[in-house]
């Protein structure tokens, strides 16, 4: 038996209260480790909050200052400087890594790089270390979402080894982009994570789900179904400015079905075992993947593009 | 199949609307440090709805309905009203405004000093003595207005003594069409059913069990006797909100609308009067001098903390 057990963590985050959230994630995370679970998954921007608008610029954390700097956040103890103002929020990043030693944490986060751009970001910390950070590829920009004006889009889907199984991490729209997943598993991932802050929106007759989370389960089941993965869907709940997240995180297995559910609309830890010999036995009897000619798909890219 | 009408609330979408808009009033109400409402309760099914939706969120304990007759209010609404208060197990207040309209309407009427004396300003826009014939259509939506406003004036004060938030009772419909007092009771803190269209407020109410007296009466604002919504509309709810459900949520144009079957007068009608009303719905205009002007490019959520 090839099983991992984790936890999917369903909360509201409060926007631009990032203490408070951090207070949330470590609540969460001793809740999952008593549960025995190995790997814990927070919502896309779970730190933050989602609709940040120009607080963007105030809760961004440059993870290249943190997780190397343990000895220099000591001394500036030390020196009597105020702490979490002069380190900007790292500190956040230092208290989940001592987390991490115990259980692979993901969560979501606004990134300041070098030059300072700010992206919409996930890391996954393991061991101590920063073992991944999925910079948000595809950012949302029409509707209420506004996520262009502030980010600077990632560049690719990195797939990255949690507990021995290849893994991906895709941010709530880089799920809707067919293509994501596609490379993503092509690269060897069997566990796709996606993150995301999905509000809840569209009433219909005789359906109990928003048109919103309808659409979102069919897609994932398409995406376990078709790439042979389990798909691991954290979202959030919680309202910002009256827009209300739906919730209904949830693991499809790679037949397509749905395995668990937390509720819709509320917070909740989901404490759930995978079986990775299921994997195993999909992917052998229906091989979708063995078969995959890239090639193919390389070539017909290759003309869409010298064609434009 | 892409769904070409205005969806209907059913037994089945209830739940998870319900939901939602209870873990809205709970959580934006809890946000702000405070856990109670207070909402203007007229008798209509708007304030009802909101206040059914509020109780189930806060509790019966933490929900204050404030009642405010004018002495030409039907005392149906008055008596709708109660049966709310009484069904819900609220606190409520009786405040009757007759008094503070009718001096400020009386005195300007005998006081032409309000105006600065500008006999031409007088001369042209106001004619006092028309104001007692209930033909003078201008002076009933001044006084409808103004009442409005001093609902509005009272439930922003009573919130203050109840440490309450104002609970908003406009509808999706009525606040597209405009036909609301701004700054009167357009004003909330939030307001639950303001996605919510007219012909769907009924569809909830049921699922809520608000009593049937007020599902079963024609919509009024209530400003003054006989007032019907539809009847100074010029069309009905039902047929506004099919084609304000084609234009808003669907984003068709209305040509496309008209291409569909409906009338092309109500359509114009319609669309204009939610293009006209545009200003109700927003903040009040900032002149930009600085780099950084509020709402324009100083952009926070009103969440923000």
């Amino acid at each position: 038996m090839d099983l991992i057990k984790l936890s999917l963590a369903q909360i509201a985050p409060e926007p631009g209260l990032l203490d408070c959230n951090l207070e949330k994630h470590l609540k969460y995370i001793d809740e999952a480790k008593q549960a025995g679970s190995k790997l814990i998954i927070f919502p896309e921007l779970s730190l933050t909050g989602y609709f940040l608008k120009d607080a963007v610029y105030d809760v961004a954390i440059n993870i290249k200052n943190s997780c190397k700097n343990k000895e220099n956040s000591k001394n500036i103890e030390n020196t009597g400087v105020n702490f979490k103002t002069f380190n900007n929020y790292n500190y956040i990043i230092d208290s989940l890594l001592d987390k991490s030693e115990e259980i692979v944490i993901i969560a979501g986060f606004v990134e300041s790089d070098e030059d300072y751009n700010f992206y919409n970001s996930t890391f996954c910390l393991s061991g101590g270390n920063i073992l991944h950070v999925h910079r948000k590829v595809y950012l949302p920009t029409y509707g209420m979402f506004e996520e262009m004006r502030y980010f600077k889009h990632g560049k690719e889907f990195g797939v990255f080894n949690i507990l021995g199984v290849n893994s991906t991490i895709l941010t709530c729209e880089d799920a809707w982009h067919l293509s994501s997943s596609y490379i993503a598993v092509n690269k060897g991932a069997k566990l796709i994570i996606i993150n995301s802050a999905s509000p809840a929106r569209g009433i219909e007759e005789g359906n109990d789900k928003f048109s919103s989370v309808k659409m979102w389960e069919e897609l994932l089941s398409v995406i376990a179904f078709y790439y042979k993965s389990y798909v691991i869907y954290v979202n959030r709940v919680g309202f910002e400015d009256g827009i209300g997240f739906s919730g209904g995180s949830c693991v499809f297995s790679p037949d397509g079905k749905k395995d668990y559910c937390l509720d819709y609309l509320d917070e909740g830890l989901l404490n759930i075992e995978i079986n990775l010999d299921f994997l195993k036995n999909e992917r052998f009897k229906t091989p979708i993947l063995r078969d995959e000619n890239l090639d193919i798909t390389l070539k017909e890219i290759k003309s869409i593009i010298d064609h434009r | 199949m892409i769904s070409q009408h205005l969806p209907v609330i059913d037994s089945i979408n209830f739940k998870n609307i319900h939901k939602l808009l209870i873990n809205f009033i709970k959580e934006e109400v809890k946000r702000t440090g405070v856990n109670k409402i207070v909402l203007g309760l007229s008798g209509g099914i708007d304030s009802a709805v909101s206040c059914y939706l509020a109780v189930s969120a806060l509790g019966s304990d933490n929900v204050a309905a404030i009642l405010m007759p004018y002495k030409a209010s039907s005392s149906k609404s008055l008596e709708d009203a109660m049966l709310v208060v009484k069904n819900l197990n609220i606190n409520h207040y009786i405040i009757d405004i007759t008094d503070q309209i009718d001096v400020y309407f009386d005195k300007i009427g005998s006081n032409k000093s309000y105006y600065n004396n500008n006999s031409e300003y007088n001369k042209s826009n106001f004619n006092f003595e028309d104001k007692s014939k209930e033909s003078n259509y201008e002076l009933k939506l001044r006084m409808g207005n103004k009442m409005a406003r001093e609902r509005m004036s009272i439930l922003y004060d009573r919130s203050h003594i109840l440490n309450s938030l104002v609970l908003g009772t406009s509808n999706k419909s009525e606040l597209l069409l405009g036909y609301g007092t701004i700054y009167g009771d357009m004003a909330s803190a939030l307001n639950p059913i303001g996605d919510i269209y007219k012909t769907q407020i009924y569809q909830l109410a049921k699922h809520l069990g608000v009593p049937e007296s007020l599902i079963n009466k024609a919509p009024s604002a209530d400003l003054w006797q006989d007032q019907s919504d539809e009847k100074e509309l010029g069309f009905t709810y039902k047929l506004a909100d099919e084609i304000m459900f084609l234009l808003v949520d669907k984003m068709y144009k209305p040509e496309v609308v008209i291409s569909m079957g409906y009338d092309e007068d109500i359509v114009h009608k319609v669309y204009n009067k939610i293009k006209k009303s545009q200003f109700k719905r927003r903040q009040p205009l900032i002149a930009k001098v600085s780099q950084r002007t509020i709402n324009i490019d100083f952009r926070y959520l009103r969440d923000w903390i």
